[in-house]
């Protein structure tokens, strides 16, 4: 190095710069399964929204989509997990450009998202809620109702909650976009939105950490083209990842016919009826619709 | 008292903040001077390019440089076979310092030209050599001028590391946000952010006094 230093040009200087640039990207490629297996470890991705996947204080992963994920790669010998937290809206941008081999955010599973990433069997399945402040002053009961009175609904970015309000016909100038879970609260306490609309475990346990909101009762589920809304999500990998993704569909099957899985559910408040929808339906079916 | 339970994770993420903010700083340093006394070369080809890189990045948003550099580099290295992800670090470390140093060349730039032409007239009926010129006569008094626009560009690029958290880098602002997603408490996170950042740029700003107070020392004589 100290020749190109001494010389002081700074043509050496960017040329440095940018072999060193280069010799830091890794070699490696997409992970298959058995490069998993191999190294041990595997990266799985949460967005922060609870009780799907998300971390605690102390940066472990919990969540619904997580201690399944957890499980499955014991059972596939995969001993070391990698977690990474990133917005909603980043999940599939990060899969693609192979930030992480996995998505544990039970994202629903929907025809556009198949598109782009391929999805594991249903892992679970959720209703749709609507948080609005305390004692509901716009008297909102559903998605539909939203679109009748002129009211402002905040939706986190990348939410599935959108197609819904397009389908329901709510306008975009009605639509407030947030970026995470922790600014629903404030979105609408603060009156910059009239309600909050999330799943409704989302709903639920938002409404628990603040007295300020609720969760909006009685509440309809929207109907959208003649059949109630209802989300399936799954676990999601890069399209070049279809050996994982069978793997995991092979795991993820056995498991669920376990106690351990309902106990896992049960506990993050799904029921049992959403428990009994998860296995209703396939995501050919889901990817298809 | 809760903010007590949130100290441990907010510092881990200082941590993070203080080497991002420290190895971008030096990359900005680098380029600052690389992209500065390049635009100033006599070889054309390379002052051309230097002014294209130092627009570029002082023209177009930090943020889009990040997301770029982190969602939608490994995409186009995908395209061409290449494997071209930078890791979080990499990717955060290097659109800061990039951005910075675009800034910081053009105070490298105005620096130099702001040593009067006389000196470097005189230099050259001394029978001074171009590369002696710069080197011996024009870069030890333009270094002291350029020090406290350096200090802000320094602050400015620790405030600015609170971006990387977008890219999932662990750092103040991320374990903040993830803080503030598992208690619902903004208030109490926000406000220890702010004091945190400001005690960071405390420390940062007297680092620069003393580097500039070390530049500066030949000509402390003078001045009195």
């Amino acid at each position: 190095m100290s020749p190109t230093l001494r010389s002081h040009t700074p043509q050496r200087l960017l040329a440095a710069a940018a072999i060193s640039m280069l010799a830091f990207c890794g070699t490696a490629q997409a992970a298959t399964l058995d490069q998993i297996r191999q190294s041990g470890t595997v990266r799985i991705a949460v967005a922060n929204e609870i009780p799907y996947g998300y971390m605690d204080l102390k940066g472990q992963a919990r969540g619904a989509g997580p201690d399944v994920a957890a499980q499955i790669m014991k059972d596939l010998g995969v001993k070391k997990i990698e977690w990474v937290t990133t917005s909603f809206d980043a999940l599939i941008p990060g899969l693609q450009a192979d930030r992480y081999d996995m998505v544990a955010a039970e994202m629903a599973i929907l025809p556009q998202r198949c598109q782009q990433v391929l999805f594991s069997e249903p892992n679970s399945s959720y209703g749709e809620g609507l948080l609005v402040p305390k004692g509901n002053p716009k008297h909102l009961t559903s998605y539909e109702s939203l679109a009748k009175a002129n009211d402002k609904v905040a939706i986190m970015a990348g939410a599935d909650q959108l197609e819904m309000m397009h389908a329901l016909g709510v306008p975009d100038s009605s639509i407030v976009t947030i970026s995470n879970n922790a600014d629903a609260i404030s979105a609408v306490t603060t009156g910059r939105a009239d309600a909050y609309a999330a799943t409704g475990l989302t709903v639920a346990q938002l409404a628990s950490k603040n007295g300020k909101v609720e969760s909006a009762k009685p509440f309809t589920d929207p109907v959208i083209q003649g059949t109630p809304a209802r989300s399936w999500g799954g676990f999601a990998f890069s399209k070049n990842s279809s050996d994982l993704r069978d793997a995991v569909n092979t795991e993820l099957a056995k498991f669920k016919k376990t106690p351990g899985w309902s106990r896992i559910m049960i506990g993050y408040g799904f029921t049992d009826n959403d428990g009994r929808q998860s296995m209703a339906k396939t995501t050919e079916q889901l990817c298809s619709k | 008292m809760d903010w007590l339970s949130y100290s441990e994770p907010l510092l881990e993420g200082a941590w993070i903040t203080a080497q991002i903010a420290v190895m971008s700083t030096l990359v900005g340093a680098v380029a600052s001077f690389a992209l500065g006394m390049g635009r100033l070369a006599r070889n054309r080809a390379l002052s051309m390019f230097c002014i294209a890189v130092i627009e570029l990045f002082r023209g177009t948003s930090l943020l889009v440089q990040l997301f770029w550099l982190y969602f939608a580099l490994p995409v186009f290295g995908q395209i061409l076979g290449l494997d071209l992800r930078l890791p979080p670090v990499m990717a955060g470390v290097l659109a800061l310092g990039l951005n910075i140093g675009a800034y910081g060349a053009e105070v490298v730039r105005g620096a130099i030209q702001a040593v009067p032409r006389s000196q470097h007239e005189a230099a050259k009926a001394l029978d001074f050599t171009p590369r002696q010129i710069m080197w011996r006569i024009a870069l030890p008094q333009a270094i002291p001028e350029m020090m406290p626009s350096f200090s802000n560009l320094a602050v400015q690029n620790l405030k600015d590391t609170a971006l990387v958290s977008l890219i999932g880098l662990g750092d103040m602002a991320f374990r903040a946000e993830q803080i503030r997603n598992f208690t619902q408490d903004s208030t109490t996170v926000y406000t220890l952010l702010l004091f945190m950042y400001f005690g960071m740029a405390l420390v940062l700003m007297a680092l620069m006094k003393t580097m500039e107070r070390a530049v500066g020392r030949w000509r402390a004589t003078a001045r009195i």
